[in-house]
């Protein structure tokens, strides 16, 4: 019934405007243009280089799957997109799996805990926030290499976990704030020690919010190319931004060098789409929560 | 309650608990004993962030007044590489062009995304499409749009001049990225594109948590639309918009993929912005103390604009 009024009333306000039509105008050309660029390039793994070059708007001839095979297995050009997937693969759901570990045992020890230091990390997590990752770059590069870890999964993986982890500690920390605490306290009574606590109570109870965390930092982790630029320069460690930052197939190899690119360039952004339509709902509800990062 | 617990400033028992004085020291232990468990929650976390993000922003203070170039010895400089940056052509465009992008980009996305947002709202037809069309961008990786954007701009063969063209506007057709009064305007064509739909999102959640009742209590005194939008929604959202705002503007501050993919910075640095900059100076030409001092003034200027944002909202108490 109120959805019902609200409808009715808010179509009031353009029905009646003479601005109607521009708003839907604007919105309608908006629209294509945000979404026939990403037409666009799927379209173009399916055409030839001189397709591709000499009739832009024309529709593939045919629709085979062979440049994405090529970039996939490498054979032909010499970059093996199939590993830089499986790269950028394992580096986001290792750093997902760490940081959100982490944040979520130190977020709650400072939910939860009365020990001497915890608003000062509080606060130096807050503080965290406004440091640009780029102002760490020259140390980490020397410090990850010092390490062993440079060209290395691992290395990259600490890094992403380490600049994801403020924010969502903070966010982990305010949620276990709200979280009743009667049934922990039930399980101390007991005889459950703390981590028992956390790993058989709380960690179930807030699978959903732990979710949702993954949800707000899996598009940067996936997208993230600077560490990667910096850290990884062996070509089979690269992740997929990287590959496709740097993309150069071996001259002369190949004569349809654009269409590998932009299958290379759909390898990257379809399992986005994917998601995005799993989980739209989600993730416009995680975002809105990030924006007060 | 949670005062007396904790360690008097004047005594470091805390520390070191044996020590502490016969009166402090029964409640000490027992609040250390209890302290304990929640130590090792909070050591992950703490070491990851301490090794990895403390400790390198103080050393990349420490380099920023050495000479080095990555191997051998460091050669402190003091403030040489300051004074030097003070007079480097290239850094001041750098900075300006950051700036500009600063401005430029987040003034673009969040009101046409402040448009979108409240268009939604009412329930446009077909507003579920507008919605989905708008958000579907900022979905995707930076890398892969500013190489999409890149073949479009492209001179000879790329979709925008290829229409102008076609059109018989021959006149317009740009060297988008290579024209050195047009290639800062084409880059940041993108990131407004790609990232209109995020402002929108938040918008549109912020005006849909306006409860009905105000809506229903403007109705009832009769407002028109235009009076809705600036009388009602507009300063109930006003804490969401400034905020999207500011991080829109440290995000466009920290520009990187976008000109590392479309052009380098050039053509005759008309498009070099600090992120880059710091990064050529010290992972291309090898000078890390240089390089440090150019990430010293980034890190100021975005931590000046980003704490007061961090202080200014309250991440916990949010809520829509």
């Amino acid at each position: 019934m109120a959805a019902e009024d609200r409808d009715r009333r808010s179509a009031g306000w353009l029905f009646g405007s003479s601005l109607r039509p521009i708003v839907y105008g604007l919105l309608i050309v908006g629209a294509l243009v945000q979404v026939y660029p990403i037409f666009f390039l799927l379209m173009n793994t399916f055409k030839t280089d001189t397709q591709i070059l000499n009739t832009p708007f024309s529709l593939p001839t045919r629709f085979s799957l062979a440049a994405y095979i090529d970039v996939w297995t490498g054979d032909r050009t010499g970059m093996f997109f199939g590993r830089y997937f499986l790269n950028s693969v394992i580096v986001v759901i290792a750093t997902l799996v760490l940081m959100l570990v982490i944040s979520s045992l130190c977020g709650y020890a400072m939910a939860r805990g009365q020990f001497p230091g915890n608003s000062t990390l509080h606060q130096a997590l807050l503080l965290s926030l406004a440091v640009p990752a780029h102002a760490l770059a020259i140390p980490l590069y020397f410090f990850v290499g010092d390490l062993g870890l440079r060209n290395s999964l691992v290395g990259l993986t600490l890094v992403y976990a380490t600049i994801g982890a403020p924010f969502t500690i903070i966010l982990m920390r305010a949620y276990f704030m709200h979280l009743p605490v009667e049934l922990e306290e039930a399980a101390r009574i007991d005889g459950c020690g703390r981590l028992g606590v956390f790993l058989r109570i709380v960690a179930p109870i807030s699978r959903g919010p732990i979710a949702g965390m993954a949800i707000i930092n899996i598009n940067w982790i996936w997208s993230e190319l600077f560490f990667s630029l910096i850290l990884m320069n062996k070509v089979d460690v690269r992740t997929l931004p990287l590959a496709i930052a740097l993309y150069k197939p071996a001259p002369m190899t190949v004569e349809t060098v654009l269409g590998l690119q932009y299958a290379a360039m759909a390898i990257a952004t379809i399992p986005v789409l994917i998601m995005f339509f799993l989980f739209q709902r989600q993730i416009a509800s995680g975002m809105t929560m990030g924006a007060f990062k | 309650m949670r005062r007396n617990l904790r360690p008097s400033p004047s005594s470091t028992s805390a520390a070191l608990p044996g020590l502490g004085s016969s009166g402090k020291k029964q409640p000490t232990l027992f609040h250390i004993r209890k302290a304990l468990p929640w130590y090792l929650f909070i050591a992950p976390a703490s070491l990851m962030l301490l090794a990895l993000l403390a400790y390198p922003l103080i050393d990349t203070l420490r380099l920023s007044l050495f000479k080095w170039g990555g191997l051998g010895p460091q050669t402190f400089v003091g403030l040489r590489n300051f004074v030097k940056l003070f007079g480097d052509e290239i850094f001041w465009l750098a900075l300006r062009n950051s700036f500009i992008f600063a401005i430029v980009v987040p003034f673009f996305t969040v009101s046409l995304g402040l448009f979108l947002g409240v268009a939604i709202s009412r329930r446009l037809k077909g507003w579920q499409i507008y919605r989905i069309a708008f958000f579907i961008p900022v979905m995707m990786s930076g890398v892969v749009v500013a190489t999409l954007w890149a073949n479009m701009f492209e001179f000879n063969h790329g979709l925008f001049n290829t229409v102008l063209r076609g059109i018989g506007l021959d006149g317009l057709a740009q060297n988008w990225l290579g024209d050195r009064n047009v290639a800062l305007i084409s880059v940041m064509l993108v990131p407004i594109w790609q990232s209109v739909g995020f402002p929108m999102i938040v918008l549109l959640a912020a005006i849909e948590g306006i409860p009905q009742d105000m809506h229903d209590a403007a109705t009832m005194d009769g407002v028109n639309e235009w009076q809705r939008i600036w009388g009602l929604i507009l300063p109930l959202i006003k804490p969401v918009l400034a905020s999207i705002t500011m991080l829109s503007i440290i995000g466009a501050m920290k520009v990187f993929d976008l000109v590392l993919v479309m052009t380098k910075g050039g053509p005759a640095f008309s498009t070099q912005v600090l992120g880059y900059y710091l990064f050529e100076t010290a992972f291309r030409s090898g000078d890390f103390g240089y390089g440090s001092a150019i990430a010293v003034v980034m890190f100021m200027v975005v931590f000046v604009i980003a704490y007061g944002y961090v202080r200014g909202v309250r991440i916990e108490s949010v809520e829509y």
